[in-house]
This record gives C-alpha cells, sequence and structure tokens, in this order.
C-alpha cells in the first residue's frame, strides 16, 4: 500500500468516524448533532454500478490541462511514473514476475473506483480539492491514456459505469459463494 | 483520532470496490487471477517454544507450546510433529477457544538431542487446514520480496512453520 493510500484509507475512516460531536441520550452533552450538510461532505463513496456518482462531465483533453497542472509532478508525462507511481502501462499478471504493478489499466476491474479514489484523496497535497467535473475530466483522461476509451469519450454518471476494464474478469472470491 | 468518536456507519448492499477493496486486499495468483477479498487470516499457528533465540538445554523432557488461530472461526485441533511432518500428535488446547482469537496448544516432547523439525498444523472448526509452505506457494506463488518467512505476496502466509533443531540445541528458521 503506497503512502497515498494509506492516507485515503484515513480519510475513508475519518468519514465514519466524524468530527468532535458525541451524542449520548444522556449525561454530559458536548458540541451538536451533525447536520445531513455536515455529513454530506464525507459521503462520497461511488458504487461499481455508479451510485453516488454526481453531475458532471468531463473529457481526456479537458483531463490533460488539469493532470499538466496538478497531477505531473508526482506522477510523471502522461502517467509515465514518479513519486507517485505510474497510471499508466503494466505488464501482465501472470508468469514469472510475482510481484507486478497493479495499475488501473492491467488490474483494476471498475473505472468508478479511479473517480472515486481521484477524488477523495488527489491532489495528494490538496485532497478533495477537485470539482466533479474537474474529476470526471482526470478520469477520462486517465481511461484515454490506458486506451480503455476514446481520445474523445466524456465521461459522466451514464458513461463511467459502462466502461468495460481489461481486468474485469479478473478476480475469483476468496470462498465462493460465502460472502 | 479514537473510537470513542465512532459516530456514523454508512451501510450499503454491495461493495463499493473502493481501492482498498479492488487493487489492495486482493491476492494475486501465479494464473494471473486474483483472490477476493482477501480480509480473514486462514487458519495458521506456530510454536513459540522452543523457536529461534529460546535454545534447548541438552536432551531431556521439554513442552512444545505456541499459537493458534483463524479468521473464520475456533481452533478445531492443532496436530505437532517433531520428524518434519512424517508424523503428527494431537496437541492440548487452553481454554478458552474463542473464535478468531488465539487458542495456546501445548505438547509434552522428549528430546533425544538429535536433529528435528518441529512443526504445527491446525485445524478450525470450519474444517480448515494448515496447508504446508510447498502447498501454498504452489498455490499463491511466492513473492521474490523479503523477508522470505512471508513468502506469499499479501503477506497472508498461513502455511506450516518449521523450526530446526541442531544437536546443540540451537533452533533456526527452515523450510521444510
Amino acid at each position: 500500500m503506497s503512502m497515498h493510500e494509506r492516507t485515503a484509507t484515513t480519510i475513508l475512516l475519518a468519514l465514519a468516524l466524524g468530527w468532535g460531536t458525541a451524542i449520548a441520550a444522556e449525561g454530559q452533552k458536548f458540541g451538536q448533532p451533525i447536520t445531513p450538510n455536515d455529513f454530506a461532505a464525507w459521503d462520497i463513496s461511488i458504487a461499481p454500478d455508479g451510485v453516488g456518482l454526481p453531475a458532471g462531465s468531463g473529457t481526456p483533453t479537458q483531463g490533460a490541462a488539469i493532470y499538466a497542472q496538478k497531477c505531473v509532478t508526482c506522477h510523471g508525462e502522461k502517467g509515465s511514473g514518479g513519486s507517485g507511481g505510474a497510471l499508466v502501462g503494466g505488464g501482465p499478471l501472470s508468469g514469472s514476475d510475482r510481484d507486478p504493478a497493479k495499475l488501473i489499466g492491467n488490474y483494476w476491474p471498475y473505472a468508478t473506483t479511479i473517480f472515486d479514489f481521484t477524488r477523495r484523496a488527489m491532489p495528494w497535497a490538496q485532497p478533495k480539492s477537485l470539482s466533479n467535473n474537474e474529476v470526471y475530466a482526470l478520469t477520462a483522461y486517465l481511461l484515454a491514456l490506458n486506451k480503455i476509451i476514446g481520445e474523445n469519450d466524456a465521461m459522466n454518471a451514464e458513461a463511467l459505469p459502462k466502461v468495460r476494464m481489461p481486468n474485469r474478469d479478473g478476480f475469483v472470491p476468496l470462498y465462493p459463494g460465502k460472502h | 483520532m479514537n473510537v470513542k468518536w465512532l459516530h456514523r456507519i454508512k451501510l450499503v448492499e454491495a461493495p463499493v470496490m473502493a481501492i482498498n477493496e479492488t487493487k489492495q486486499y486482493t491476492e494475486l495468483l501465479p494464473s494471473g487471477k486474483a483472490l477476493q477479498f482477501f480480509f480473514p487470516q486462514e487458519v495458521k499457528s506456530f510454536i513459540t517454544r522452543p523457536s529461534p533465540g529460546l535454545t534447548l538445554k541438552g536432551p531431556g523432557f521439554y513442552e512444545i507450546s505456541g499459537l493458534a488461530y483463524s479468521g473464520n472461526g475456533p481452533i478445531n485441533k492443532v496436530e505437532v510433529s517433531a520428524d518434519g511432518g512424517k508424523s503428527w500428535a494431537l496437541a492440548a488446547l487452553d481454554a478458552p477457544v474463542l473464535s478468531k482469537s488465539f487458542t495456546r496448544f501445548r505438547m509434552p516432547w522428549n528430546w533425544n538431542g538429535q536433529p528435528a523439525i518441529l512443526q504445527s498444523r491446525a485445524t478450525d472448526e470450519a474444517g480448515n487446514v494448515q496447508p504446508t509452505r510447498a502447498a501454498l506457494v504452489t498455490e499463491r506463488g511466492e513473492s521474490k520480496a523479503v523477508p522470505p518467512v512471508t513468502a506469499v505476496l499479501a503477506g497472508h502466509f498461513n502455511a506450516i512453520t518449521s523450526w530446526a533443531t541442531n544437536p546443540n540445541g540451537e533452533v533456526s528458521h527452515v523450510y521444510a
């Protein structure tokens, strides 16, 4: 797990934990009940069928411009890699290399995960600072870089869940029928 | 962060397939397919005494003891071998034997001073049996990363662990 992903996990926990307002039916009353507006900012999980995707849209071209501004420092030109790791490529998963890079193009089974992770965790220094349009555009750019969608395909709440990832069928249950 | 501030839990009907569930908690197999979701620690045990650093002081009676646990429920039984898995005997389990909890096992042993390979093999209530290292590596593949004791990519290494004793009573980790 990279440093970036560990921080994202922390953010996920923060979603569950809330901040500072303990509500007890009895006893001392500190703070005040959290309001829907307060927790909406944390309630941002995106399901593989698209549930939770917000309104908005973005194209690979728009994403490329944002990428050059906010992502290239850590992820390299066109996702070629850097301190934040590569975002394109990835070799075969079978074979003699038992620790292959698990990247969007060769491993990730759902395109919605790109939107979810980018929105909650990126850019590294300013997580959750991107607009929904920007996240859609960056998601489209990464999918296009990996040649999973066309260079002019816009991503939005309708299109993104329909993207078929190359490794979609690459997973088997640890316990068949038990989870 | 503190659990006392646990405030809100969102339940969903199916996995949201976040990065943790797809890229991370999955175990890539040699076939190129990956096991999902790789959360539970499968049935496992190891001998804590004797073990590397706990040297035997000459031939005689010893108590072999160790810990067993399973992410799938309580431990059903633990067997111990002093000949590298050729023969096994049933160990005693200390109470309480609880689900997903450390279970202490014990086995009396008369060491004759000759080289021996000590192993423990746990079975959980669901009938899962700890595999040999060779069997696990065949199924899951072997990482080139160190330390080699973990062997398997995601670190859920639950295979049988082997301790070799030499005539001086020194104990070392071996693949057996």
